[in-house]
């Protein structure tokens, strides 16, 4: 700092004096900031060797307001007005093209010495500090509300408005094309997001095809706006296309789709910081939008294959009833191991087939597999009558050697005649079918016969039961036998509480029968995880019913019956 | 022998020159019998031949259909190493899935006089009796 002024003063001096030397210190000439000194009445006194750089025509006796800014100028003059204190701190202006902090100290007789300090690199660096703050946050901002929907067409919609909030003005983002068409989604700033689908002419916009196959973006720069066509500019965007940045959404593996990035040409083009934050964006947005879309996908395969897997809806068929429970070992999923179908006959003359079965194992892989048996087994009916016949079938059909998974199953076939209904029954390594008599008592059909799907053959015995009005047959899965709990919480139901709780249900309809089974099982059923359980029972109705309708809706292949070939009950 | 098996699930293994014997206790079911069946072809594999492989099930106290689908796996190993399967010392849970599904004999019937069943073991390691 310059040593104090000492009194000694020449006021209106434009010469080089050897007083301001005395008065403002010998080492100032050298400081590496610019400094004038000037006095009350503007006049410029001296400036050091850096002052001459920053202002090469400036000499001593030149006008300070002639030399520099308006803002030091009017600055300087104020102080020699009284208007403002030297301690009231700095100022800060642009002096060709730098900005400059200026900084007075008084000289005495109303000389000032203005110290320049150059700071334009530090204001440079302090506001690429803070953009790079805001963009952080904002990319963080963009990925917790992208990764919060696993819905593609919100994912979509949230994606493109926060790309014209934070880095446009319009933000159009193209998904990857369905058949001929592509998914668009718009946003305007301040504005809604519209979304169409609609067959579009993307070779128009340059960059984009090679964006939608995942290619690094073209420069800004070298789109011209004038090529953009009509479709990607939003409807309510009013004022011309300035500048466009199109930039590739990378997925998993595949492109997720492209964004374009929309400013009117009177705002100021895209900067290379721009460009390079719109692709951290739509790095995030692409991985959050084929995060999306890889879970819709497996959700949708999910559902297609679940309906197929569902066991089917029962009731009445031909003048008997019939009731099925199902519950899956695992409580969120509502497919396994254990199946059952009714495939109705094709009148009242022919036999009902009913199927109850249990793959080994738990789970989608064993639903899978239980698939393949019910289409098996829907594909062998005109077989059905040789129970037999049809488990040989259906086990070379499933013999592999990758493993010796197995099903075990009870086939029923069931025909109502005089008021009675007639049941074969064969066990392939089920467990025996039981059946409640009017009177209550509960036997067990001595059908046994070996598990299907690993054997070289299959051995059954087919049993025949007739059951009178009241009466019901109950085919169930060992889920049902085995299921844990009760007051140790680690008994076995078993099956004498099955045999107690059956026979209760005399005289009950199929469908109370299974859901007071269900019931019982479900009440004993201790926190332990449980198997699958399936029961389905066929029950005599009490009365003979007008109308035999309804039941399954699987046709039965009937390839001998009049001019059809299959039929579906109503 | 194993150690990804829950705690009340073991495997000892008594490995002899004709005879390979193994004692299983605890709950043979979905979560135990991947590691059970590994475990015995590995030790069929290792093993000089053995002509007769015990499983030793005094202190199995559960079967499921899982674990029956491994005893039937296991045999097709053995039968393919020439061996016979016994099942020893079976408890009650056993004998009733045994005997519900009707494999009993499949599984004990020595190979030598019985006709080749269709399947192959999956694992190549073993190598097949030649019968066929």
């Amino acid at each position: 700092m310059p040593a104090p002024a000492d009194g000694l003063s020449a006021p209106a001096e434009r010469l080089r004096s050897p007083d301001a030397d005395r008065r403002v210190g010998e080492t100032w000439t050298e400081a590496p900031h610019p400094v004038l000194v000037v006095d009350r009445h503007g006049g410029l006194l001296r400036i050091n060797e850096a002052a001459r750089h920053l202002l090469p025509a400036a000499v001593s006796g030149d006008w300070l307001h002639e030399r520099v800014p308006a803002w030091l100028a009017d600055a300087h003059q104020r102080i020699s007005d009284g208007l403002r204190r030297t301690s009231a701190g700095p100022l800060t202006g642009i002096i060709n093209d730098r900005l400059f902090e200026a900084h007075p100290t008084e000289a005495g007789d109303g000389d000032v010495v203005w110290w320049l300090a150059d700071e334009t690199e530090r204001r440079e660096a302090e506001t690429a500090l803070g953009n790079a703050q805001r963009r952080s946050e904002i990319l963080s901002e963009v990925s917790s509300a992208l990764l919060s929907t696993l819905n593609v067409p919100r994912c979509m919609e949230v994606a493109a408005s926060m790309a014209a909030e934070h880095l446009a003005e319009a933000a159009v983002l193209v998904a990857p094309p369905q058949g001929r068409r592509y998914a668009l989604t718009y946003a305007r700033q301040g504005g809604p997001t519209t979304q169409v689908t609609r067959r579009v002419d993307i070779s128009g916009v340059p960059g984009l095809s090679e964006a939608l196959q995942g290619f690094p973006p073209v420069p800004a720069r070298w789109i011209n706006p004038d090529d953009i066509p009509d479709w990607v500019i939003p409807h309510d965007f009013a004022a011309p296309v300035g500048s466009v940045i199109v930039a590739p959404l990378p997925g998993h593996g595949v492109p997720a789709g492209a964004l374009i990035l929309l400013r009117s040409s009177t705002e100021r083009a895209f900067t290379e910081g721009e460009e390079i934050f719109a692709r951290l964006f739509a790095a995030r947005a692409g991985a959050a939008l084929s995060a999306a879309r890889l879970y819709s996908e497996q959700a949708a395969i999910t559902a297609t294959l679940m309906r197929e897997l569902l066991p089917p809806k029962l009731g009445s068929v031909h003048g008997v009833e019939y009731g099925g429970g199902y519950r899956a070992a695992k409580e969120q999923e509502r497919v396994g191991g254990d199946f059952y179908d009714v495939h109705p006959g094709a009148d009242t003359t022919e036999e009902t087939l009913v199927v109850l079965g249990d793959v080994a194992g738990k789970g989608l892989e064993a639903a899978v597999l239980t698939g393949k048996i019910r289409n098996t087994l829907h594909a062998l009916l005109p077989l059905a009558g040789d129970h037999q016949h049809l488990l040989d079938l259906l086990n070379s059909a499933l013999l592999t050697s990758h493993h010796t998974r197995f099903v075990t199953l009870v086939l029923a076939s069931v025909r109502r005649h005089a008021g009675r209904v007639r049941i074969r029954l064969t066990s392939a390594g089920h467990p025996a079918p039981l059946v409640v008599r009017a009177d209550g008592s509960v036997t067990e059909v001595p059908a046994r016969g070996s598990l299907v799907g690993v054997l070289p053959r299959v051995k059954a015995t087919t049993v025949e039961v007739v059951l009178a009005p009241g009466e019901s047959c109950l085919l169930y899965t060992d889920g049902i036998t085995e299921a844990r709990g009760g007051p140790l919480g680690d008994e076995l139901f078993g099956e004498r509480r099955l045999r107690r709780a059956l026979a209760d249900c005399a005289g009950m309809p199929a469908e109370a029968v299974v859901e007071r089974v269900q019931m019982l099982v479900g009440q004993w059923l201790g926190p332990a995880r449980h198997d699958d359980m399936a029961t389905v029972a066929i029950t005599a109705p009490r009365s003979a019913p007008a109308v035999v309708a309804g039941g399954h809706p699987r046709g039965r292949t009937r390839p001998r019956s009049r001019g059809q070939d299959s039929r579906r009950t109503p | 022998m194993t150690n990804k098996t829950p705690a009340e699930f073991t495997l000892i293994i008594f490995p002899e020159p004709t005879t390979l014997t193994v004692r299983i206790s605890g709950e043979l079911d979905y979560d135990t019998s991947e590691d059970f069946v590994h475990v015995v072809v590995r030790h069929l594999a290792e093993h000089p031949r053995p002509h007769d492989v015990h499983l030793d099930f005094h202190e199995l106290t559960w079967i499921d259909s899982t674990g029956l689908s491994a005893l039937l796996m296991i045999h097709r190993h053995t039968r393919a190493a020439d061996a016979t399967l016994h099942l020893d010392n079976r408890p009650p849970v056993l004998d009733r899935i045994l005997l519900v599904t009707n494999v009993l004999d499949h599984l004990t019937t020595p190979h030598h006089t019985r006709a080749h069943p269709s399947g192959r073991p999956a694992n190549d390691d073993i190598t097949g009796t030649g019968s066929f």
